[in-house]
């Protein structure tokens, strides 16, 4: 039965997107985890595994590889989504599988791309909730940037952190480049890409700062895409307080070093309960629904329906 | 409370520790200690975001904007030339609003036990300063148990213990002098 939750109700289709650069963080898990939880809360959720290099959003479910897959859409067999849309195993709940015999496949085109875009904006539910790959490809960074929700994961470990830096900066830098109307803007764009370059332009905020001093209109026109960029923290794997106390700080240096808004939607902590559940190729969430990291995904599902941050940290 | 943007006021010590002015003595206290430990030397959430150097510039303008925003009578005279309301008074008996008259205080007697507990009530465990400082947790086990003989020699034990008192927002001089005096001498 599907609980309700007061308040906060879907007004349209809503994309969401999780991402974090690397690999291993549990990126799929938690996919699959928090659009099982929305699905119990009456959403109509589509899941859509765009890791097409490395697929597995099915096998998280506790689901066979599918027939169809994303691939097949991409390569014209399938003249719609729908086609290759299967039930996930909940109510409401189904599934875009990303696994495929198609080497190929985990580089699609760019037309490719936005028929694939296109396609989602138009299904007939509450919520697409797509799984990204690793890496900063184009594909992993637009699909993030057109997302009303892009969560980004990442484990306490220092690789983690620093790729999902990377991916932050990698998205926020191609949102930027996108919103540049003139050709100096976005030839310092391109220069601001390379961490070591001449101009001294270290982060987005020295990008702006040099902006403005020739252009004070282009400057808020990149402020204000900078604004609607809101990346929504989810540590993973958490051990202890320190553990915890990471989102905090991801969100307080997001805002003062690179200008964004980031917000912290939860924590999830490192539980046997979960990968004895990924072992028997169950979801974790059906397998140990009153486990520690359950009820955490439950929490961190309901703030981001509501856009909520667990705080400051301080 | 919404933090302040220190993009948008960067001269503002408030903004340095991401408060507004308002804050209560107990809410610069947490946020004095989240951005010391944010800024903190391999800090996970920063490490990779800033250079060694730009992270010891942030740790000294964290540090700055506490000397005076943990001072009540400092704070008072910023506040006043700035045309700040007076801070939110917390009610809490032996707080960190009650007891602060002229600015960062040390346990009447400094003791390992004096300090521990001075540190506990604040909430803050030795895993967290050792994490910032850099100081191994047994030596700061070994300050907390007064246990003279594993110390470190003199020079390290005073850098020791002013980090130590940094950290919990004490007079550092004060904490090393007074502890140190309490140490036979060989």
């Amino acid at each position: 039965m599907a609980e309700a939750l007061p308040g906060t109700t879907v007004a349209r289709r809503e994309i969401w997107s999780v991402g974090g650069g690397k690999g291993g963080i549990g990126k799929s898990l938690i996919a699959a985890s928090v659009g099982w939880q929305l699905a119990r809360m009456g959403r109509r959720v589509v899941l859509v595994d765009a890791d097409l290099g490395g697929a597995n959003l099915h096998t998280c479910l506790g689901l066979p590889p599918s027939g169809r897959s994303l691939a097949d859409f991409i390569q014209r067999r399938v003249p719609n989504l729908e086609e290759v849309m299967v039930e996930a195993g909940a109510p409401n709940l189904r599934l875009i599988s990303g696994a495929s015999d198609l080497l190929s496949a985990a580089n699609i085109k760019h037309l490719q791309k936005l028929r694939v875009i296109q396609q989602i904006r138009g299904l007939e539910v509450d919520v697409v909730l797509i799984d990204l790959g690793a890496g900063t490809s184009f594909n992993s960074l637009d699909f993030f940037l057109l997302s009303d929700v892009s969560i980004l994961a990442v484990v306490p470990e220092p690789t983690s952190i620093e790729n999902g830096y990377r991916f932050i900066k990698s998205a926020l830098y191609r949102r930027l480049r996108t919103l540049a109307r003139t050709d100096w803007v976005r030839a310092l764009v391109d220069i601001a890409l390379d961490p070591k370059n001449e101009e001294g332009i270290r982060t987005p905020l020295d990008l702006l700062t040099r902006v403005e001093r020739q252009d004070r209109d282009a400057a808020d026109e990149l402020r204000r895409g900078m604004t609607r960029f809101q990346p929504r923290f989810v540590v993973n794997e958490v051990r202890d307080e320190a553990d915890v106390n990471i989102g905090f700080q991801l969100v307080a240096a997001c805002a003062r070093h690179l200008g964004l808004r980031a917000t912290y939607a939860g924590f999830v902590h490192h539980e046997d309960a979960v990968w004895q559940a990924m072992r028997r190729r169950r979801l974790f969430m059906t397998d140990a629904p009153t486990s520690r990291a359950a009820e955490e995904i439950r929490k961190v599902t309901r703030a981001l329906v509501k856009g909520e941050s667990l705080g400051s940290g301080y | 409370m919404a933090p302040a943007t220190e993009a948008a006021r960067p001269d503002d010590l408030y903004a340095v520790l991401g408060l507004a002015p308002r804050a209560s003595a107990e809410q610069v206290e947490r946020a004095y200690r989240f951005w010391l430990e944010l800024y903190g030397e391999g800090t996970l959430g920063t490490y990779s975001l800033l250079e060694p150097e730009e992270a010891e510039t942030q740790r000294s303008r964290v540090r700055e904007a506490y000397e005076v925003l943990g001072n009540a009578e400092r704070r008072r005279e910023y506040d006043e030339s700035r045309g700040f309301e007076p801070p939110e008074l917390v009610a809490e008996p032996g707080g960190p609003a009650a007891g602060r008259p002229g600015g960062p205080v040390s346990p009447a007697a400094v003791t390992g036990a004096s300090l521990r507990q001075y540190r506990e009530s604040r909430g803050v465990s030795l895993g967290q300063i050792a994490s910032v400082t850099k100081i191994g947790q047994r030596y700061l086990e070994y300050i907390e148990e007064d246990r003279f003989s594993m110390l470190p020699a003199a020079v390290y034990l005073r850098g020791f213990l002013q980090q130590y008192a940094l950290f919990l927002g004490l007079d550092p001089r004060a904490v090393a002098q007074e502890y140190m005096g309490r140490i036979p001498k060989a």
